[in-house]
């Protein structure tokens, strides 16, 4: 019995130092150690040898049996560290896999709804074909006051409705408000407006479409201060916290008061340099909600008021990326779309 | 609109020992606007932004006011000191006084007529400061009546006209509105011809006024002049208004007469009009004042209560505070210990009109700066999240599917439009387009995409596009119908990979789409190449292959595959609810099958088929091979399908699966006279 141990570990350690891959390998092991191996029956017999020799067979076995796994275990490294080293350039090209563009305007429309949204603000949709009603009338801007030239409004083709008036392309998206005001009866509202808008002029600031973004927020005892605290979160997240914001007064016809809310400038941090007006650069218009737009909304005003905001969202890429003529966000150049 | 103020000038009415940098800041944060600060000699000029609503500031005088109100609220010391001759009593210097015979047709159009004349006028150069001041504004001095008109402009705000009186036939004067084609010589040399309801002057027979916007040259002050008509109005603001506009003729009169005029302040600009005329030209009053009010102002007051002043302010300010800011703003101010009651001053009267137009007042000057700055409180509003939220996680999604974003204009030239044969009755047109490459409300994006395409097609190959907008397509009597679209479009790709990225999208829209035969009416795709996608039971969209007019029209190299998803009908609908199923316990056996079908057989008949023979066995039936080859046969395919078949309780047995294979095999014989390739 001893011998056959012997003859069969040194045909194992022969076989399976004799695999040149790993299949083979492992094949061997079975023809070993397999249900019918040869290792295997081997052990079967230890049943039939007189209880005196058994200790010693026993051992026997189980020596060979280390050996040839040691054996097994040293030429299954050998075998597996085969694969051929080469040398690396680290620095040349890697395979990428191809990513697409996010076009400025929705990069920054993430970030501002990014940042609303943790005040409790949602985004919400309104028409861009609207009435008249919406877009001025219920605005406090009746029809043919002067406020209204300023708006340079496209109008549609089509016949007016009473009470709502012509179809107009919204020229700002304060449209939205009294539309939120009607759709949730009641206050508290937090709105964010974002949408395409449209006046009639074009030059190196102005296209024809445009993006504007509009916050208004309605609740009970709601100050200038709320307003102010609102726009200074904005800035510092949007801008970074080294730009101030400051508010001054202005005129629109749906807040009163109404502010243009400016940053510093960041290309001379608010010491004054030809790209700004003293070290200010306007961001856009705020203000108070009027009593008039609230009740217009159903909203009463004795009881709640509330600011809104809005700007153009060029206008804030052109502020934060210095892009100079804002027509480049809209001539879809693959190689400009692709910088961002 | 902005007007220049010299600082010099403006230190004539405002007495303050403080530098112009600190002044502009100042006005800047609580008042009109500095917008730059122009180092010109020795003197500082402001270019002062005034909103359209303070017709009262358009002026030094105005903007003199505002700097003592803000100035002395900050703590600074200032003094407003008025010019002088605002009062100086308008009576004729002479016993037989000179007359001048006015008829007004219309007193809507004229709210407040005044007029005196003077005579002993000598024509000559104005006084350097005059001519200096006139100048570092921008204005021409001519002489010193002519100047004196312009001077009482600026610093008032008041605009004022001056007539030579002898050249005035038989001293008549007749204001009314103008006849549609009359024509008037302007003091610039240019004949208007002008529309109905213009507001205009006639002495008898002649037109010798452009009322609020331009003299008439047939009776301006020349070097000959002896008698001067001094005259000062207030005019209908909308028909002055109306009047520019149809004649595309702005003049620095008219803008002021467009915002209102100070009809208090009318009589005192006469005056110191006669003042500086006594001063330059030695002139003497010559007739009695005409003065023809059509309406009489109403004193107005506003009451404000303090509880809201201190709701809008967030922070309490004190009643003597708001009673001194209301008070150097010149309102008259009357306090009980909840109510503010303010009088509005004469010149403030078209614009503060409510309770919250007074808290700004005391805000502003108060100093916005000086308010605190808190986050609101409160209730969170109930809805959550609308979807919108959800278009930009798919924007995201598609740029890391690596499409590139475009934005292009929704407004689209007629030619494109009608690349789409959209239905006139669907048409969504602008009544007033800038110019005819923005006339139509785009009815698809796809042709805005195949445009971008094809200017950039020299540039990048196989470009991948896509684009969130609405669409707008016209609803009789209502707004046009403006759904949200998801547009793509993919150069040199096939309709299978077009499908197989909407269907990525629908992932990531987390909704099941089935592709079917397009029914509806197409102008956009090839005919046989394109597929209409359906959510449940309703219509979401479209995709396949651009069809060649498109292609042609664009000169588009290679064919574009694309695709149209309404994202707001998408919103709509539910969307599928992933739920758990256990990992299976037991391996499965894969094994393909390879057939030969006809070309025209449906891959999803034969899947069902397939699912429908080997059930319950076949989990899983996956395409892994289509191909075409003339050795199989023409009109044929060779479809590879990779089967899985699995159990839950044990690995299936060599015989079950063999059992299954075979009605597999026979269905397929049957219902497709496939071939099975072994």
């Amino acid at each position: 019995m001893d011998k056959e141990i012997k003859k069969l570990a040194t045909h194992a350690r022969t076989g399976i130092n004799s695999a040149s891959v790993l299949a083979d390998l492992e094949k061997i092991y079975l023809e070993i150690f397999g249900k019918s191996g040869t290792f295997t029956n081997l052990t079967k017999q230890l049943s039939s040898i007189p209880k005196s020799k058994k200790p010693k067979i026993g051992q026997l076995l189980n020596e060979a049996k280390k050996e040839i796994e040691k054996t097994f275990e040293q030429r299954h490294n050998f075998l597996k560290k085969k694969r051929p080293k080469e040398f690396i350039d680290i620095t040349a090209p890697g395979k990428k896999l191809k990513l697409g563009h996010l076009h400025l305007i929705s990069q920054a429309i993430d970030e501002i709804v990014a940042i609303f949204s943790k005040l409790g603000f949602s985004l919400e949709s309104y028409p861009e074909v609207d009435w008249d009603w919406y877009a001025f009338e219920s605005l406090n801007m009746p029809k043919n006051h002067p406020a209204r030239d300023d708006w340079e409004t496209f109008f549609i083709k089509s016949a007016p409705k009473p009470h709502f008036g012509s179809q107009v392309l919204t020229p700002h998206t304060s449209n939205g408000q009294v539309r939120e005001m009607e759709k949730l009866k009641k206050p508290p509202i937090r709105m964010l407006n974002i949408a395409r808008c449209y006046r009639r002029q074009i030059d190196v600031s102005h296209t024809p479409m445009f993006h504007q973004f509009e916050g208004l927020f309605i609740d009970e005892y709601i100050t200038i201060a709320n307003l102010k605290g609102t726009l200074n979160y904005f800035t510092a997240k949007f801008f970074g916290p080294k730009r101030q914001m400051r508010l001054r007064p202005h005129y629109f016809r749906f807040t009163e008061p109404s502010f243009e809310v400016d940053v510093t400038c960041g290309v001379c941090q608010g010491s004054g340099c030809r790209f700004c007006k003293s070290g200010w650069v306007e961001l856009g218009g705020a203000g108070m909600v009027h009593p008039k737009v609230l009740e217009a909304g159903n909203i009463n005003p004795h009881k709640y008021t509330g600011f809104a905001f809005g700007w153009g969202i060029e206008r804030t890429i052109a502020i934060k990326t210095g892009i100079g003529d804002i027509r480049l966000l809209y001539q879809n150049d693959i190689r400009f779309l692709e910088q961002f | 609109m902005n007007i220049r103020v010299p600082v010099s000038w403006l230190r004539d009415y405002l007495k303050a020992n403080i530098a112009a940098k600190t002044i502009a800041n100042l006005l800047s944060l609580s008042g009109p606007s500095i917008e730059r600060v122009e180092k010109r000699g020795d003197d500082y000029i402001f270019d002062v932004e005034v909103t359209s609503n303070r017709s009262d500031a358009f002026s030094v005088f105005g903007i003199a006011r505002e700097a003592n109100a803000i100035l002395t609220n900050e703590n600074i010391k200032s003094e407003l000191i008025s010019p002088k001759g605002l009062n100086l009593p308008l009576e004729p210097d002479r016993t037989n006084p000179l007359t001048l015979d006015v008829k007004i047709t219309d007193h809507r159009l004229c709210p407040r007529f005044t007029a005196i004349i003077v005579d002993n006028v000598k024509i000559k150069p104005s006084p350097a400061i005059i001519c200096k001041r006139l100048e570092s504004v921008g204005i021409r001095a001519i002489n010193n009546i002519v100047d004196i008109s312009n001077y009482i402009m600026l610093e008032l705000g008041q605009p004022m006209h001056t007539f030579d009186f002898d050249k005035i036939k038989n001293h008549k004067m007749t204001l009314r509105p103008s006849r549609e084609g009359e024509k008037i010589k302007t003091l610039d040399g240019k004949v208007q011809k002008l529309p109905k309801g213009a507001i205009v002057i006639e002495d008898e027979g002649r037109l010798i006024d452009l009322c609020g916007i331009m003299g008439g040259e047939n009776s301006q002050i020349t070097r000959r002049t002896k008698k001067v008509v001094l005259f000062v109005q207030a005019y209908d603001p909308q028909t002055i208004r109306k009047t520019c506009q149809a004649l595309a003729f702005r003049t620095e009169a008219a803008t002021r007469f467009e915002k209102g005029i100070d009809l208090e302040g009318i009589v005192p600009a006469l005056s110191r009009a006669v003042y500086l005329t006594k001063q330059v030209s030695n002139a003497k009053i010559a007739s009695e004042l005409i003065d023809i009010t059509a309406v009489k102002s109403v004193e107005k007051t506003i009451s404000l209560s303090l509880n809201k002043l201190k709701n809008y302010l967030g922070v309490e300010i004190s009643v003597e505070k708001t009673t001194k800011i209301l008070g150097l703003l010149g309102f008259a101010v009357k306090t009980t210990p909840q109510v503010i009651s303010a009088v509005v001053p004469s010149w403030r009267i078209l614009d503060v009109k409510d309770d919250v137009d007074l808290i700004e007042e005391i805000a502003r000057v108060y100093g916005y700066h000086h308010l605190p700055s808190n986050l609101p409180e409160g209730q969170i509003p109930q809805g959550g999240e609308s979807d919108l939220a959800g278009v930009i996680e798919l924007k995201k999604a598609l740029k890391y599917l690596s499409l590139t974003e475009v934005i292009s204009y929704s407004i689209i030239a007629k030619e494109l439009f009608e690349l789409s044969k959209t239905k006139e009755k669907e048409a969504v047109e602008l009544a007033n387009p800038l110019t005819s490459e923005w006339q139509f409300m785009r009815p698809t994006v796809l042709v805005s995409l195949a445009q971008v395409i094809a200017e950039n097609q020299n540039i990048e190959k196989d470009i991948k596009v896509f684009e969130v907008a609405k669409t707008y397509i016209k609803n009789e009597g209502d707004l046009p119908k403006q759904d949200l679209m998801l547009a793509i479009a993919w150069q040199n790709a096939d309709f299978y990979q077009i499908k197989g990225l909407v269907e990525n999208v629908f992932e990531i829209l987390l909704r099941i789409p089935k592709f079917q035969k397009f029914t509806g009416e197409n102008h956009l795709f090839e005919k046989e190449e394109v597929a209409q996608i359906k959510v449940g039971e309703s219509l979401v969209g479209t995709c396949g292959i651009l069809n060649d007019q498109i292609i042609d029209y664009f000169n588009l190299e290679g064919q574009v595959a694309a695709c149209e998803i309404n994202l707001s009908t998408i919103y709509q609908l539910p969307t599928f609810q992933l739920s758990y199923k256990p990992v299976p316990k037991y391996s499965a056996v894969i094994e393909d099958i390879s057939a030969i079908f006809n070309q025209k057989t449906l891959l999803a008949e034969i899947i069902a088929q397939v699912k429908k023979a080997g059930s319950p066995l076949v989990k899983k039936v996956d395409v892994i091979d289509i191909f075409k080859d003339e050795k199989i046969g023409k009109d044929k395919k060779s479809v590879t399908l990779r089967l899985t078949y699995q159990r839950s309780d044990r690995t299936p047995t060599q015989e079950e699966v063999i059992i299954v294979r075979e009605k597999i095999i026979d269905a397929f014989s049957k219902s497709f006279q496939a071939i099975i390739r072994r």
